[in-house]
């Protein structure tokens, strides 16, 4: 046998390095997960074992998949390098995994940069960026890890949308993903293979003059298979509303679709439709829109449908008195909560277990915020003792993470975790809620973890990049229903 | 592509405004505003207040100025060079039809070559002001002073790009306050336009995009 000059250097390294392990006792360098054993935050971190947690940096144009264990960045990757001109991952959802450091898949989307950061109608930004719609998938099997993109959905079904992504659970789990945009009023549900297919998607148009809601089933052109709502395509405002911004002057007909999140127990989705606050709840058995509730404080439970012609159903909307946000179920199914803002800051709290959404009733409101922070993201836990909201506030004011119990709908702990505070996503064995705050996309930036029963910060660890989001990658499908499904 | 309250927004539309701006509602929460003392508290974007939705008409969709009302002559505004202009001379003693949209709407900026023909063809003279009801995002590209020369740079760019004659306006605009223009003129949807006759009154209110046709100003 002989052996090349090359295969002899390549011995003699990989020999080295391993006696360099072997002194240093802290594993082996090349392994794709840090042991971070007699490291002094070795014994502090390790409770959070099995928490893999991915960050997508707004306007930094990358993701990460960070191990809270260690902590330790697994990989990370820049969406320019599919091609994107500055590119703004916005929201994320991740497929469960028995083992996230092994491998896991998640979705994430993108939207052009936009008002408030730059003016999207410039010169120097109207060709930047794109709606995206990724399927991405983290290998953590070999020596290196990495992310790679699976799927560019936008261009699979010739519709991009760049708002939430939230993945079935219940009724729907191992089938479908939802996506949502408010810039062109549309959701699209898709299979979750990593070809997907299209199964339904919706458009929702306001008449300013009727006052009605439009909501329509859409349907891709019969010779492509595939919409023509690529890239800007079917845009109706250049940028997102702002938070807070519902009030803004838009395209007339402009609603701000945000999200679709599913019911975790029965066949029902809601799409949450900001400006006009209001949530349609859609059977998922037949995508037939079957309810329209009006969640203000003040309004009745729901709109009556006006008429149904064809594929769209025509709810007359009389009044709106506060638009909303975000809004979805808590773990049990039990209660579809629903995040009033700008005119009246409240949660509005659905019973949801009757099988007939009409009859779903507003039990109570999550009240006292003030007139300076607004109900913004829901975190959910297992059991349904808690939900968590994000109260967002405008400079000069932080905004802050509060704690509310789910059988007095009472808020019982709060907390000021930095400013600009997102979303909240609860670890994989339901012990602590994760939350981010982003600075405003250019100031201070992390990620706190709350203990959910001592309620306190048991870390905060920085992370640069202004997260608008973040999600736990869950165990399996029934911990999918307290990620980012059934809320957002 | 039109969307389907285009098709909706042409004379069906004016009628229905019509109808609608023929109710008290618009002139009483007009006058409400006007009768907030100077002492109270409002939505200024300086400490993070959001409005009572009192503050702003009651709810999310207002109505527009009704017809009859006075325009005000005291909105803040600037030229395409981001030069202070002044809104009230610039509609003084003759008709005109001030046409609101922002940049960011997309149907609201196709709906400004059109206007300016169908004027240019039909409108014995009218005089048209265009108002750009918002400025446009700079926190991280200078932050707010940036805000009005960015915003002017945009409304030259769409002048050239749509091969327009008029000069154009920006107005800023804090949406959550009730000193807002878009809370005080009740735009909600873009465009809207007012015709006004010499002496600055609202005889006519077009919400949306227009299929204009003689008679219309």
């Amino acid at each position: 046998m002989s052996i090349s000059r090359r295969q002899f250097i390549q011995g003699s390294l990989a020999a080295g390095m391993a006696g360099a392990a072997g002194v240093l006792g802290s594993g082996n360098a090349m392994a794709a997960r840090h042991d971070p054993i007699n490291e002094a935050q070795a014994d502090f971190f390790k409770k959070f074992d099995r928490n893999v947690v991915l960050l997508p940096s707004k306007y930094g144009g990358y993701v990460q998949a960070l191990d809270l264990a260690v902590p330790e960045t697994l990989a990370w990757y820049n969406y320019g390098l599919a091609g994107v001109n500055m590119p703004i991952p916005h929201h994320i959802a991740a497929l469960p995994s028995a083992d996230p450091y092994k491998g896991f898949d998640f979705y994430q989307t993108m939207q052009p940069p936009g008002t408030p950061y730059v003016n999207e109608n410039s010169p120097e930004w109207r060709d930047r960026g794109d709606f995206k719609m990724f399927k991405m998938r983290y290998d953590g099997s070999g020596k290196q890890n990495h992310i790679e993109v699976v799927s560019d959905i936008g261009v699979t079904t010739g519709m991009s949308l760049g708002v939430h992504a939230s993945i079935g659970v219940g009724e729907n789990a191992n089938k479908y993903v939802a996506f949502a945009d408010g810039q062109k009023d549309m959701v699209l549900i898709t299979t979750i293979d990593d070809n997907p297919k299209i199964v339904k998607a919706f458009r929702a148009d306001y008449d300013p003059v009727k006052r009605q809601l439009h909501i329509s089933h859409i349907f891709p052109d019969a010779t492509t298979g595939k919409f023509d709502y690529v890239g800007r395509k079917g845009m109706k405002t250049t940028h997102e509303a702002m938070l807070g911004e519902e009030l803004m002057p838009a395209d007339p007909t402009a609603v701000f679709v945000d999200a679709f999140t599913w019911h975790p127990t029965l066949p029902f989705g809601a799409i949450l439709i900001r400006r006009l606050g209001c949530c349609a709840i859609v059977d998922t058995r037949t995508w037939e829109v079957v309810a329209l509730l009006s969640t203000a404080k003040g309004a009745p439970e729901n709109f009556p449908l006006t008429r149904q012609q064809g594929f769209t159903w025509t709810f007359t909307v009389p009044s709106v008195l506060t638009p909303l946000h975000e809004a979805g179920f808590i773990t049990s199914g039990e209660y579809f909560c629903a995040c009033n803002n700008v005119l009246q800051n409240n949660i509005a709290i659905y019973r949801a277990t009757d099988e007939n959404p009409l009859k779903w009733k507003k039990e109570a409101f999550v009240e006292g915020f003030g007139d300076k922070y607004l109900p913004l993201h829901m975190g959910n836990v297992p059991d349904s003792r808690f939900a968590y909201f994000t109260m967002w506030a405008r400079k000069p004011n932080n905004g802050y993470i509060c704690k509310v119990d789910t059988k007095t709908w009472k808020v019982v702990a709060k907390w000021d975790t930095g400013p600009d505070p997102h979303t909240c996503d609860c670890s994989v064995d339901g012990k602590y809620m994760t939350t981010v705050y982003s600075g405003n996309q250019g100031g201070q930036s992390g990620l706190v973890i709350l203990n959910v029963e001592t309620d306190k910060i048991e870390a905060r660890i920085a992370v640069p990049g202004g997260m608008h989001d973040h999600v736990v990658v869950p165990e399996s499908w029934e911990g999918m229903k307290f990620s980012r499904s059934t809320s957002v | 592509m039109k969307s389907k309250a285009t098709t909706v927004s042409g004379g069906l539309l004016k009628r229905r405004i019509a109808s609608a701006l023929c109710t008290a509602g618009p002139i009483i929460f007009a006058l409400g505003l006007l009768a907030i003392p100077a002492s109270t508290v409002l939505a200024d974007g300086k400490d993070g207040t959001f409005p009572s939705a009192e503050q702003v008409g009651g709810e999310v969709f207002i109505q527009p100025m009704a017809v009859g009302t006075k325009m005000p002559t005291d909105i803040e505004i600037y030229d395409s060079q981001a030069k202070k202009a002044d809104f009230g001379s610039l509609v003084a003693g003759k008709p005109t039809l001030v046409v609101f949209f922002i940049s960011a709407v997309p149907v609201s900026v196709a709906q400004l070559k059109k206007t300016e023909e169908f004027v240019d063809k039909y409108g014995h003279g009218t005089n048209v002001v265009f108002v750009n009801a918002d400025t446009m995002g700079t926190h991280l590209m200078g932050g707010p002073a940036q805000a009005i020369p960015s915003t002017a740079a945009t409304m030259r760019l769409i002048k050239k790009e749509h091969n327009l004659k008029r000069d154009m306006y920006v107005a800023p605009n804090d949406v959550l306050s009730p000193k807002g223009v878009s809370t005080r003129l009740g735009i909600r949807g873009l465009p809207t336009s007012f015709l006004l006759s010499a002496n600055g009154t609202i005889e006519k209110v077009f919400v949306g995009p227009q299929d204009w046709k003689k008679g219309d100003i």
